[in-house]
């Protein structure tokens, strides 16, 4: 089974990367101990982005083609996503208390716009909870996810903007660990954090896609039932 | 007639059946308008009564207004849909599909501009702020906020309609997405009544016109899919 | 809280979260395949 094996591997990855990030690599001159919540942090908040963008494909690939798979997919990416999304607020604001002695920055583009895709993703598989059709349901997602996909950049560049025009420099950017001019040993340990956190990625989206494709399959045996049972009662009068 | 000017006097004509619709159910519109200005007495009592905090929140308390009664107008936009049906047979032409989102969107700009011009007014009554001296730019930011809630909430109408706890759903839907408008528009309105000190003001309104655009965009091509239902 | 909490906190939740999340998703699965296979 070549899913179990990416499992075993991404289990492997991340805890290997784990015992490196906590134990191995050196702990930033100005930020300490708490730099190394970047790690998952940011490879959270990548994956985050990666599920959006997945779920608002599948969602083009829905409309496009109409074949229930797709939409497996993008509720799969969804609900993945969400959870990424919350490890990667709960972690900048785990990295933000000590550093920058607030949990929350209202101008820093990444958290604010983290939060908001959140607001979106909660509100997308709500919508999809709340449609039973599973065409319209499907459709609806779709669509809804292909506007929010849409919203997000504008979200990040208006977030940069009101930070700019404000020039507050922020001392503790999470700039320093994505620099490229940072010590290659911080470098080295993101990247990757980031590949074995995809790899666990790949093989969750896998495995939430076969889940929803057994409910896909239990509603299309029960949709059949139903009129097989509604055409003998005809027959039969 | 070419394809192009047919779909938009379809798209017109549907704007005029909604408008005179409204018109009709008069007391309808003008309690969208009351609820704003409870919105605004509310945040009197919430955040008063020093005027000159007042004051420098304004900018946000008109669009936060201006955002939630948005909500409850595009709302009733698309109810009085539902009864009809006749939209879904208008939809059997691909062709009109944005010109029916179009013109709901147009029906919606209409109500969003009277709302916001209002509004405007009543802000700056209620918390002390020279609308007059800043007239003009306030005026372009009002419209270009009127387009992307039009443009966002008749998307997201369309979206939730005969959906299960509706009233929740297009507000949870809708705002997240207006976020950046927000910003923009309230950063335009703040640069505009200051004068423009920094001359930022040129900056915030290309946001909200690059907003617009893109929503309006997305909106049109995505809202047929909603009526093959 | 040391820098060290806020670390643990962040990891803890993180990985833990993780965890949980993909048991979660392996049961549920588990068990409807068990149902198809049971002839629902």
């Amino acid at each position: 089974m070549k899913t179990r094996i990416l499992g075993i591997v991404a289990l492997v990855a991340v805890a290997a990367m784990v015992l490196i990030a906590l134990f191995v690599v050196p702990a930033d001159l100005n930020q300490g101990d708490a730099q190394r919540i970047m790690y998952p942090h940011v490879a959270s908040a990548w994956l985050a982005y990666l599920s959006f963008g997945v779920t608002a494909l599948a969602g083009i690939g829905w409309l496009w083609k109409r074949d229930i798979r797709f939409d497996a997919v993008a509720l799969a990416a969804a609900e993945i996503g969400v959870v990424f999304t919350a490890f990667a607020i709960w972690g900048g604001m785990m990295w933000g208390d000590p550093v920058w002695g607030v949990m929350w920055q209202w101008e820093d583009p990444r958290l604010t716009t983290t939060a908001l895709l959140l607001a979106l993703y909660v509100g997308y598989l709500l919508l999809r909870r709340l449609t039973d059709d599973p065409e319209r349901r499907a459709t609806r997602a779709a669509i809804v996810g292909i506007v929010a996909a849409v919203d997000i950049p504008i979200v990040h560049f208006s977030v940069e903007w009101w930070r700019g025009l404000h020039q507050t420099a922020t001392i503790g950017s999470p700039d320093r660990v994505l620099n490229p001019a940072a010590p290659m040993v911080f470098v080295g340990t993101l990247i990757g954090m980031v590949g074995a956190f995809t790899l666990a990625w790949a093989y969750l989206i896998i495995r939430r896609y076969q889940l929803a494709r057994l409910d896909v399959e239990r509603d299309e045996a029960a949709r059949i039932e139903r009129l097989m049972s509604a055409r003998t009662a005809e027959v039969a009068r | 007639m070419t394809g192009l000017r047919r779909e938009a006097s379809l798209a017109l004509a549907i704007a005029r059946k909604d408008a005179l619709a409204e018109l009709r159910g008069r007391s309808a519109a003008v309690s969208t308008l009351f609820f704003a200005a409870v919105v605004l007495l509310l945040f009197g009592f919430a955040l008063g009564p020093d005027t000159q905090r007042l004051a420098d929140a304004a900018p946000g308390l008109l669009w936060l207004a201006l955002v939630f009664a948005g909500v409850l107008a595009v709302d009733r936009l698309h109810l009085l849909e539902t009864d009809d049906g006749a939209l879904e047979q208008l939809a059997l032409y691909p062709i009109t599909r944005r010109a029916i989102y179009a013109g709901k969107a147009i029906g919606g700009f209409v109500v969003m501009l009277v709302l916001g011009v209002v509004v405007l007014g009543a802000v700056g009554i209620l918390f002390a702020v020279d609308v007059a001296a800043a007239l003009l730019p306030l005026l372009v930011t009002v419209v270009l906020g009127a387009v992307g809630i039009a443009a966002v909430g008749t998307f997201y109408a369309g979206v939730t309609v005969r959906l299960r706890a509706r009233e929740v759903m297009l507000p949870l839907l809708m705002l997240p997405v207006l976020a950046p408008l927000l910003l923009g528009a309230v950063k335009a309105t703040s640069a505009a009544l200051a004068g423009d000190p920094f001359g930022e003001l040129g900056a915030w309104l290309q946001l909200l016109v690059a907003f617009d655009v893109i929503m309006v965009v997305a909106g049109a091509a995505t809202y047929g899919y909603l009526l093959e239902d | 809280m040391t820098d060290a909490g806020y670390v643990i906190a962040a990891y803890g939740v993180i990985i833990g979260g993780l965890a949980l999340y993909a048991y979660s998703v392996m049961r549920r699965l588990a068990a409807k395949r068990n149902d198809r296979d049971e002839g629902r």
